[in-house]
C-alpha cells in the first residue's frame, strides 16, 4: 500500500460579537433567549423592508483580515444575493458576498509541537448574514428567526492542511486569534465558530488535487479531528479497493461517530448570485483602513515570542500566558509593577491567578485582584513578611473581599511570626505538655518531629516559617527540653 | 358639475384647513362622497367577469381605511383648534398605491399572495406625508407587484377604469393612483415608477406625476419590484402640488442605504421663476420609436401618434414664448435598447424579490394537502401569484442562471450604462447640447382599451418605450398633461433632467402650466364626473 497524505481545506463561519445584527438594530446574540424575540420587520424579511449595513461588522471583519495578513483588502467590495428557498431564510435569499469579497489572500501560522510552524493560506474572507434555525419537533418544523441577520465572517483556507491534528490546531489557533481580537466569542458549541472541512487524499509526493468530499457543520474541535480522521480512512479504503471517490457532502454524527452522506455535489443549486441592489458598495478608504489598523493589537504569536525574549520565560509559560489576551496583559502589567523575577510572577499567574479565573469564570481583566495587588503579594511573600501559603490564601481573599493585600495583612494579622523568642517559648510549652510524644522521640522515632512542627504551625495559624520551627524543636528535644543559651 | 372640496388643489385645501375655513373632516367627507359616486364595486380576488356598470366606474381603491382616516382628520382639526401647525398638507387626502406598507392596513401589492397581509409598519414616504398632515384614505389598485402598464394584471378586479373613459386603461402600474387623483377620489397619490409607472398613468389620466432621481426618495416600505430602479413619487393635479408632496417625501433615510444623503432644495424658491434662457432638447429617438417585433424580433420603427406629436409642438411654442431655447436633433441612440435591457434587469431582481413569498411567514398559504415542503412552496406560489408575476420569475431565473447570466444580465447592465451616457452627454454643460432638460411625449399613444393588448408582453412594453430610459439612467422625469386627443383622452409630455434636477423640472413644468392655462382642454373634466 502506498503512503497517502490528506489534503484538507477548512471553511469557517465566524459569528461576530457585534451588539446589533448586520442589517437591522436587533440584538445580535440570542443565546438562551426565547425563539423569535430578537426580530423586527427587517430581519424577518417582511415585504418592503431594506437592509442597512452595520459598520462595526465591516470593522471587525477588516480587523481579522489584517490579523491574517490579507494580501488584498478590497477598497470596494460588494454584497450579493445568494438565492435559495428555505423556511428559515425569510427573504428567500441570503445577503452575502461573492465575486468581490472583503479580502483575499492571507495566512494563519500554526505553531506545532514538533517545533516546525505550519502556514495555512487563507483564500478569501467575506461578510454575510446568518439564517434562522429550524427545529423539527413532533413532525412539525419550528422556525426561530432570532439568528437571522446575525453577522458572520466566512473564511476559507487553501487546501494546505495535511492532517486531522493540524486541522484541529488551525481551529484552536483561529479561536485564540478571534478572542484575542475581541471580535467573536468563538465558542464552537454555541455555533459562534462553525467549520466545514473539504477532504481529499493523494499519494505522498504527488501534488495533484483529487476529488474531495465536504463534511458539513461539525460542532467541536474534537469532532473536526474525529470526522476528518474517519473520512481519510474511508477514502484510503475506497481507493485501495479500486473504487473512486465521489464528491459527496457528508454530515458527522456525533453520537455514533460516523459520517452520513447528505446530498450529491452535482445537484447543488445555482444560487444565481447578483449584486445586492439595496446596499451600497463597501468602500474601505485609506483613512478608515488606518483607523482600523490602529486598533490592531500585538498578535498572540508575536507576544508569545516576545515573552520568551524579554522576560526569559520558557516557551511553555509564554504559550500559556498568551493563550488569552487579557491574561497576557495581566501578566505583563504585573511584571512592570514588580521588582520580582518574571518567572516567579509567571508561576503565580499560571497557577493561582489562572485557577481563580477559571473558578470565577471571568477574564483576567475582570479580577479585583489587579496586577498591582498581585505584585504586592508576591513582594511580601518574597520578603518573608508572610509565608507562601498565606500568600496564596491572601490572593483569594483580595479577590473575594476587594481589599488591598496590605489592608488584609493588617486586619487579619497575617504577618509571619518571625520573632524566634516567641516561637521558642511556644515550642517549650508544647514539649512540656506532651511527654508521651517526647518519649517516643527519645526512643529513636525521629519522624515524630513533624508532629511537633504541625502543632506549632496550628497554633500560629501557619504564620511561622516551618524550617525555623523544625530547628527549634530539634534543638529542644535533643537537649532534653533545655535550650542552650 | 360644480367644484367640490375634493377637487381643490393641495395648496388650497391646506390653506383653508389651517385658516379654519373648512375642517379636514369635511375634506375627507367630500373625498369619500366622490368615491361613492365614481368608484363602483370594490375590486376583489373573486373570479371576475364584467357586469353592470363596471365599465363606467373607476374601481381605483382596493381598500378604504375610513376609520383610520377619520382619526387622522380629527387630529388635524384638533391641532388647528389648539393653534398648532397641522403641517403643509393639512387635510389633504392621499391615496396610497397598494405597494406601500401602511401601518395597520392591508397591503396587498395587488396580489393574491399578500391578500391577507396587514403591515405592522409604515413606509417612510407614507409616514412623512402623514406627518405633514396628509390623510390616507385607502390603498389604490395597481398591476400585481407593479408588473404591468395597464393595471389589468392586478389580482383585484374589476380593473381600474380611466376616469376619462372607463372602458380604457388608466395606465400602470400606478393606474389606481392616477385614476383616483384625476377623478377627485384623492388630492394626492403616492405611486412608484420602475419603467414609467408614475409618468405613463399620469399621462393617460391627465394628471401630473414625477419620478424623482433614484435615491431622492426612500424606498423603505415600498414592496420591491426591481430594487435598483424602483422610485416612489407623487401624483397630483398640478405641478405645485407635486412639488409640495415631493418636498416632504424627499431626503435621506436611515432605513434606506440607497437614499441619497444630499440635502433637498426648496422647490418653492424657484418654481415660479420661469425658464428664460433654459435649453430644452428634443430628440428624434424619442419620436421615431424603434422596438423589436414581438413575433420576429426584428427592429420595427413607429412614430409617436400624430395628435401627440402635434400637442408636443404646441408645447414647444409655449416654451419658446416663455424664453426657453429649443435644441433639436439631440442624439439619444441607445433609447431603443431600453426596453430589452429593462426586461432582463428588472426580471432578475423581481424573481429574487419575490422569493420571500413562500407561504411560510405571512400572506397566502396553500390550504390543501401537501406532502412536503417543496410542494407547499409550489402550490402556494402557483395559486398565489398571477401570470405576470410568474412570467417575471421564469424569465428572471433564466437570465440570471449561471450559464446565461453573462449573455443577458451582465450585457443588460452594460446597456444601462450606455443609456445613462446618452443622458450624461445631453446634459453635460460642456457637451454638444448643454441641455437643462429633454422633452418628449410621455407615451407613444393615449390610453388604450381594457383588454386590447393585455397578454402581449412585448406590445405592452411599447407603452414604456419613452419612459424606461430615465429609469435605467436613474434621472428624474416629470410628466404633465398637454392636451387631449380627438377622442377626448389626455396626452402627457415629460421633461427629463440630470440627477437631482427636480427643482428645475418642476420650474419648467410650472412655466408650461402657466403658459398653457388658457387652452380650452384645461377646462375639461373626466367623463366619470359627468355620469
Ligand atoms: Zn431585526
Amino acid at each position: 500500500m502506498p503512503e497517502y497524505e490528506s489534503v484538507i481545506g477548512l471553511e469557517t463561519h465566524i459569528q461576530l460579537n457585534t451588539r446589533s445584527k448586520i442589517f437591522c438594530g436587533c440584538k445580535a446574540d440570542s443565546w438562551e433567549d426565547d425563539p423569535n424575540v430578537n426580530i423586527c420587520p427587517i430581519c424577518a424579511g417582511l415585504p418592503g423592508v431594506l437592509p442597512t449595513l452595520n459598520k462595526s461588522v465591516v470593522e471587525k471583519a477588516v480587523l481579522l483580515a489584517l490579523a491574517v495578513q490579507a494580501d488584498n483588502i478590497l477598497p470596494i467590495s460588494y454584497l450579493a444575493r445568494k438565492n435559495y428557498f428555505y423556511p428559515d431564510l425569510p427573504k428567500g435569499y441570503q445577503i452575502s458576498q461573492y465575486a468581490e469579497p472583503l479580502a483575499r489572500g492571507g495566512r494563519l501560522i500554526i505553531p506545532s509541537a514538533d517545533g516546525e510552524d505550519r502556514v495555512v493560506n487563507i483564500e478569501k474572507l467575506h461578510i454575510e448574514e446568518d439564517a434562522g434555525k429550524t427545529v423539527h419537533q413532533n413532525g412539525k418544523r419550528l422556525i426561530d428567526f432570532n439568528r437571522c441577520g446575525v453577522p458572520l465572517v466566512e473564511m476559507v483556507t487553501a487546501p494546505d492542511i495535511r492532517s486531522a491534528d493540524d486541522a484541529a490546531a488551525y481551529l484552536i489557533q483561529l479561536r485564540r486569534l478571534l478572542r484575542w481580537l475581541g471580535i467573536s466569542e468563538a465558542d464552537m458549541e454555541r455555533g459562534q465558530l462553525r467549520c466545514d472541512a473539504n477532504v481529499s487524499i493523494r499519494i505522498l509526493g504527488e501534488d495533484s488535487l483529487n476529488t474531495k468530499t465536504e463534511i458539513k457543520n461539525i460542532n467541536s474541535i474534537e469532532n473536526v479531528r474525529a470526522a476528518i480522521k474517519t473520512e481519510v480512512k474511508r477514502q484510503i479504503q475506497t481507493v485501495e479497493a479500486g473504487q473512486t471517490i465521489e464528491a459527496w457532502t457528508l454530515g458527522w454524527d456525533e453520537d455514533t461517530e460516523t459520517l452520513r452522506k447528505m446530498r450529491s455535489k452535482e445537484t447543488e443549486a445555482d444560487y444565481r448570485y447578483f449584486r445586492e441592489p439595496d446596499l451600497l458598495p463597501i468602500r474601505i478608504d485609506e483613512e478608515w483602513l488606518l483607523e482600523i489598523k490602529s486598533s490592531l493589537p500585538e498578535l498572540p504569536l508575536a507576544r508569545q515570542k516576545r515573552f520568551t525574549l524579554d522576560y526569559g520565560l520558557p516557551d511553555y509559560d509564554a504559550a500559556i500566558l498568551t493563550e488569552e489576551r487579557s491574561l497576557s496583559s495581566y501578566f505583563e502589567a504585573t511584571v512592570k509593577l514588580s521588582a520580582g523575577d518574571p518567572k516567579t510572577i509567571s508561576n503565580w499567574v499560571m497557577n493561582d491567578v489562572l485557577r481563580l479565573i477559571k473558578e470565577k469564570k471571568i477574564s483576567a481583566g475582570g479580577l479585583r485582584l489587579i496586577p498591582k495587588y498581585l505584585a504586592e503579594i508576591i513582594e511580601i511573600v518574597e520578603s518573608g513578611m508572610i509565608t507562601r501559603g498565606t500568600g496564596k490564601e491572601l490572593l483569594v481573599n483580595v479577590e473575594d473581599k476587594g481589599k488591598t493585600p496590605l489592608e488584609l495583612v493588617e486586619l487579619e494579622g497575617l504577618a509571619q511570626v518571625s520573632d524566634e523568642e516567641t516561637l521558642k517559648s511556644m515550642a517549650m510549652t508544647i514539649v512540656d505538655q506532651n511527654p508521651k510524644q517526647v518519649a517516643t522521640y527519645k526512643a529513636g522515632k525521629a519522624t515524630i518531629l513533624g508532629w511537633f512542627v504541625g502543632q506549632l504551625m496550628r497554633a500560629t495559624k501557619g504564620r511561622a516559617d516551618a524550617k525555623i520551627v523544625q530547628s527549634i524543636f530539634q534543638e529542644l528535644l535533643d537537649n532534653d527540653g533545655d535550650l542552650g543559651s | 358639475m360644480s367644484e367640490e372640496l375634493c377637487d381643490l388643489s393641495a395648496t388650497e385645501i391646506s390653506r383653508r384647513v389651517k385658516n379654519g375655513e373648512v375642517t379636514a373632516e369635511e375634506v375627507l367627507d367630500s373625498t369619500l362622497q366622490r368615491i361613492r359616486l365614481v368608484e363602483g364595486r370594490r375590486p376583489s380576488t373573486n373570479p371576475y367577469s364584467p357586469e353592470g356598470d363596471d365599465r363606467n366606474k373607476v374601481h381605483a381603491y382596493i381598500s378604504l381605511t375610513e376609520k383610520r382616516a377619520r382619526l387622522q382628520a380629527r387630529a388635524i382639526d384638533d391641532a388647528v383648534k389648539a393653534g398648532e401647525d397641522p403641517g403643509p398638507l393639512a387635510g389633504v387626502t392621499l391615496a396610497v398605491k397598494d405597494i406601500f406598507c401602511v401601518h395597520g392596513t392591508p397591503t396587498t401589492a395587488g396580489s393574491k399572495i399578500l391578500e391577507n397581509f396587514i403591515s405592522p409598519y409604515s413606509a417612510t414616504s407614507v409616514q412623512r406625508l402623514e406627518s405633514a398632515g396628509a390623510i390616507t384614505v385607502g390603498k389604490v389598485n395597481l398591476d400585481e407587484f407593479t408588473f404591468g402598464s395597464s393595471n389589468e394584471s392586478s389580482a383585484f378586479l374589476p380593473p381600474v377604469g380611466n376616469p376619462w373613459d372607463p372602458s380604457r386603461v388608466p395606465g400602470g402600474s400606478s393606474g389606481g393612483s392616477a385614476a383616483a387623483v384625476a377623478a377627485g377620489e384623492a388630492v394626492l397619490s403616492l405611486g412608484t415608477d420602475t419603467a414609467g409607472s408614475i409618468r405613463q398613468p399620469a399621462a393617460f389620466c391627465g394628471v401630473v406625476g414625477i419620478k424623482p432621481t433614484y435615491g431622492r426618495v426612500s424606498r423603505y416600505g415600498l414592496i420591491a419590484f426591481a430594487s435598483s430602479i424602483d422610485c416612489p413619487g407623487p401624483i397630483a393635479r398640478n405641478v405645485t402640488d407635486a412639488a409640495i408632496a415631493l418636498q416632504i417625501m424627499a431626503g435621506s433615510d436611515p432605513f434606506d442605504a440607497t437614499a441619497a444623503a444630499l440635502s433637498v432644495p426648496d422647490y418653492f424658491s424657484t418654481i415660479e421663476k420661469g425658464i428664460k434662457g433654459m435649453r430644452i432638447g428634443i430628440s428624434p429617438d424619442y419620436h421615431k420609436l424603434k422596438f423589436p417585433d414581438p413575433k420576429t424580433g426584428e427592429m420595427c420603427e413607429q412614430s409617436v401618434d400624430e395628435e401627440i406629436a402635434e400637442a408636443l409642438s404646441r408645447v414647444l411654442d409655449h416654451l419658446t414664448n416663455a424664453g426657453a431655447e429649443i435644441v433639436e436633433n439631440v442624439a439619444m441612440p441607445n433609447t431603443r435598447y431600453g426596453v430589452p435591457a429593462y426586461f432582463v434587469i428588472s426580471r432578475v431582481e423581481a424573481a429574487s424579490n419575490l422569493h420571500r413569498y413562500d407561504g411560510v411567514k405571512y400572506g397566502y398559504r396553500f390550504d390543501g394537502e401537501v406532502s412536503n415542503l417543496r410542494e407547499l412552496y409550489r402550490k402556494t406560489r402557483a395559486h398565489g401569484f398571477g401570470s405576470q408575476a410568474k412570467l417575471r420569475i421564469l424569465m428572471g431565473m433564466y437570465v440570471s442562471a449561471e450559464q446565461y447570466e453573462k449573455g443577458y444580465y451582465q450585457r443588460a447592465l452594460k446597456i444601462r450604462t450606455l443609456i445613462r451616457n446618452d443622458f450624461v452627454n445631453a446634459f453635460n454643460p460642456e457637451g454638444p447640447y448643454q441641455l437643462d432638460c429633454l422633452l418628449s411625449a410621455t407615451t407613444p399613444t393615449t390610453a388604450f382599451k381594457i383588454g386590447a393588448i393585455y397578454g402581449n408582453s412585448v406590445s405592452m412594453q411599447y407603452a414604456d418605450l419613452l419612459t424606461v430610459p430615465a429609469n435605467h439612467a436613474g434621472i428624474p422625469g416629470l410628466s404633465v398633461p398637454a392636451g387631449v386627443d380627438n377622442a377626448g383622452l389626455p396626452i402627457g409630455i415629460q421633461f427629463l433632467g440630470p440627477d437631482f434636477s427636480e427643482a428645475n423640472l418642476l420650474r419648467i413644468g410650472r412655466s408650461y402650466e402657466k403658459a398653457s392655462a388658457d387652452e380650452p382642454w384645461r377646462r375639461l373634466q373626466p367623463k366619470v364626473l359627468h355620469a
